[in-house]
């Protein structure tokens, strides 16, 4: 893929989004002026964007709906649900194209799925013809639809036989005009056909024929015309910039013209690619070699054309525009601020933060022991390492908020799906979104939603109740889902609520003793909590029935796995016929780690902190013996505890049971883990590197990062160790 | 004369002209039952084709693949 195109799909998506967004809420609130002229504005833009890259079907399709939003905006439609379906079906259709796009990097060329050309039939019968005609649509260049004048044939016209020579045919469709009329007022020479169809022709070609003909002809071209004459969206800004680099060009003074040519060619270029229009970027580039060579002309002509050439996003309906409507202008200078950068490039800057903060921490040790040897230096190197640590910290929580996202991105998502979710089920429900502006981890925020949609498809199917249900218990007929999110330290916090049934403890019960998911005995002593925390269990799965929303295999057990890869942590609260709450504890940065380190077995080792409870020192009296293993009570909970060494198969054991001990313990999944070490170390904050090529994947092991005095650590990973 | 109407139906011949239309017209009015044979014709004139498609006569012989049958033939066809 071009990169051309690989910015025609990374704003398409955008616009995609914003245009979603947008439709979803004028679908609440019709009259909202403002925010039909946004939506209007993202279907135009990407229909714009489209035309750049001579994606006709995807013009096509967004100028229906286009098309359909004007009449709402000049008051000719009344804007309701049927229309906002059409638009996002035509979205959807978009989506589906740009997924191709994406896959395969290049434009896609057969409609595929005609029925999802969604409001072709009524609005556009070119889409609908193509979608009738998969086979033609890579070579179609035109579509025409020609209605001969009911008396032509008193003109010795045949209009059949004159169409289907026409050159290049490649599908031709004959309809009447109007119902036949009876047998007995049939008129045989009051022509009454509509002939529609595709050729490989041109567009002008195919006119000049029809129009010999008596009739009215409708001819469209399915490729979009040469670049020359397709409009070309330049901001204001870049229009600006163009016409300086004009008057550059027009002071008229021998000494440095060559200078001012390649100045003002190079700026004009970059202009260009700024707003992505890489291919005028390159004619530019090779206009001002021209006016290099020869001292001509060319790059003036160049930019003077471009000028001429462009139209910044003509407005259709000018009257019809509502006050407030500036808002273009300002969108315009909010993304020149903003930089697409590679998330590939930025991984890369981390992965150097890294590096960089590992040399720091060598200094610092050099630093120790430059003043153990009494060398006269040391001073100064710890003052330097002291500027490197704040130099090097401040680096690194810049570099981490690069890959900074808001959840809206994956927020944003959950008002259409949720819109499906209770047509299909009919129980009318209300997203309710808070916090969509907090920040998270690009990974985190990328594999939320996942689990989170998980996490509302169970809502909606198995905790909200039927309209009827709900009433009965006096509850709104419209259940309420909120999606909450919020920052507490470095933790960002998601919670998914709903005010339906809840969960019925006891029937988690009988389920959890069912499958073998819990003993008779464990449950008896679970408290309610710990019991409802079993839905997160494998093999646990309370739905009576499969519908198509929930149970498509993938079970509580799936979120929880999915949050705790990530270092989160999920649990869920709820009471019956109050509602459930899903609560998400995820890092606000996967990059930076805290841990503990610890010595067992001679060697350190670094467990995760958000894993470890407390550290505890024991006497041996406090062990005691269960079978084989060992175990301590501590506030009242016997812990289990196991040997560090022992399951990393370091050092063999010493007796260490003789003497005092220092137990780290742990929680994992809600249990608590002791683990016997021989030496607690200092707390730290890493990057942590994951184990690459022959060692990725070794269980036990998270990860390893580099300590200052060049040492390796390796940090643990406490619930895979276990496993 | 290429409208040619027997009892075993009505036959097409050739290139049929617009005049063509009326005498199909009259002789599917007689017999609405009729089937038609287009195996043996060339082309025929839009309003012939019209008559065709409005009345839907069983078709007996369908016509050879040509420029312009390939895209009259299958409105011909009847829906069953």
């Amino acid at each position: 893929m071009n990169d051309f195109l690989r910015q025609f799909l990374i704003e398409s998506r955008e616009l995609v989004l914003q245009a979603t967004e947008g439709l979803l809420l004028l679908e609440k609130s019709p009259r909202d002026a403002e925010r039909l002229d946004t939506v209007f504005r993202a279907f135009h833009t990407l229909k714009g964007g489209a035309g750049i890259v001579e994606f006709a079907m995807m013009e096509r399709a967004l100028h229906s709906a286009e098309s359909l939003l004007m009449d709402a905006r000049s008051g000719k439609r009344t804007l309701n649900p049927a229309l906002v379906g059409d638009c996002l079906t035509s979205l959807d259709q978009v989506s589906r194209w740009l997924d191709t796009l994406e896959q395969t990097g290049e434009l896609p060329v057969s409609v595929g799925e005609p029925s999802n050309a969604g409001m072709a039939a009524s609005q556009d019968w070119t889409i609908d013809l193509l979608g009738r005609h998969p086979g033609a649509t890579g070579q179609a260049a035109t579509a025409f639809r020609f209605t001969p004048d009911s008396g032509c044939f008193y003109k010795g016209e045949d209009p059949i036989a004159r169409v289907s020579s026409l050159p290049q045919l490649l599908a031709l469709e004959i309809e009447p005009a109007a119902p036949w009329p009876p047998l007995d007022e049939f008129d045989p020479y009051t022509c009454n056909i509509v002939l529609t169809g595709l050729t490989a022709a041109s567009a002008s070609e195919i006119s000049a024929q029809l129009q010999s003909l008596s009739g009215e002809s409708e001819v469209r071209a399915l490729k979009a015309a040469e670049a020359s004459t397709t409009p070309i969206l330049i901001p204001d800004i870049v229009r600006k910039v163009l016409q300086e680099q004009l008057a550059v060009l027009d002071v008229k003074q021998a000494l440095g013209a060559p200078a001012r040519i390649a100045s003002a060619g190079l700026t004009a270029a970059n202009a260009m690619r700024f707003c992505g229009l890489a291919a005028h970027a390159e004619n530019l580039a090779r206009a001002t070699q021209q006016s290099l060579a020869q001292n001509s002309s060319s790059l003036r002509d160049a930019i003077a054309q471009l000028l001429r050439a462009q139209t910044v996003a003509p407005d259709p309906a000018p009257a019809a525009r509502a006050p407030g409507g500036s808002a273009a202008p300002l969108r315009t200078e909010m993304s020149a601020r903003t930089l697409r950068v590679n998330a590939e490039q930025i991984d890369a800057l981390v992965r150097l933060t890294g590096e960089l903060a590992v040399a720091k921490n060598a200094v610092g040790h050099t630093a120790k022991l430059a003043q153990s040897n009494g060398d006269s230096i040391a001073g100064l190197l710890k003052d330097h390492h002291g500027v490197l640590t704040r130099l090097i910290s401040q680096l690194q929580n810049a570099v981490i908020g690069m890959r900074v996202l808001p959840l809206r991105s994956v927020f944003q998502r959950f008002p259409r799906v949720l819109r499906e979710m209770s047509a299909n089920l009919g129980k009318p429900t209300e997203l309710i979104v808070e916090g969509e502006d907090t920040e998270a981890d690009k990974t985190i925020v990328e594999m939320l939603f996942e689990p989170l949609l998980h996490i509302v498809r169970n809502a909606v199917d198995h905790g909200v109740e039927s309209a009827e249900q709900r009433r009965a218990q006096g509850k709104p007929a419209v259940a309420t889902i909120l999606l909450r999110a919020s920052r507490a330290g470095d933790q960002v916090l998601i919670e998914v609520s709903d005010d339906g049934a809840g969960i019925d403890v006891e029937r988690v019960r009988k389920v959890a003793l069912d499958r073998g998911v819990a003993s008779g005995e464990d449950l008896k002593g679970m408290a309610d909590s710990e019991v409802i925390d079993l839905v997160f269990a494998p093999g646990f799965s309370t739905a009576l029935h499969v519908t198509e929303l929930s149970g498509r295999g993938v079970g509580m057990d799936a979120v929880r796995s999915a949050v705790e890869r990530v270092g989160g942590r999920v649990s869920i609260a709820s009471r019956l016929n109050a509602g459930t709450t899903v609560s998400f504890s995820l890092p606000y940065s996967v990059m930076m780690t805290q841990v503990m380190t610890v010595e067992a077995g001679g060697q350190m080792f670094g467990i995760p902190l958000d894993t470890v409870v407390e550290t505890v020192s024991v006497t041996k009296e406090a062990f005691s013996g269960v079978g084989d293993a060992r175990v301590i009570v501590h506030r009242n909970r016997t812990i289990p505890v196991i040997g560090l060494e022992g399951v990393l198969n370091a050092a063999p054991e010493k007796s260490r049971t003789e003497t005092d001990a220092t137990i780290v313990i742990a929680a994992v999944s809600g249990q608590l883990v002791g683990l016997h070490v021989d030496r607690p170390g200092e707390r730290m904050e890493i990057i942590l590197k994951p184990l690459d090529g022959l060692l990725s994947g070794t269980p036990g092991i998270a990860g390893t990062t580099v300590l200052g005095d060049g040492r390796v650590l390796l940090v643990l990973d406490v619930i895979g160790m276990l496993q | 004369m290429t409208v040619i109407a027997s009892a075993q139906g009505i036959a097409l011949e050739g290139s049929c002209p617009s005049e063509d239309a009326e005498v199909l017209l009259q002789h599917l009015a007689s017999t609405p039952a009729a089937t038609i044979d287009l195996g043996r014709c060339e082309s025929a004139h839009t309003a012939v084709i019209q008559v065709l498609m409005a009345f839907k006569p069983k078709l007996l012989k369908v016509p050879r693949d040509n420029s312009m049958w390939r895209w009259v033939h299958p409105v011909l066809k009847s829906e069953d």
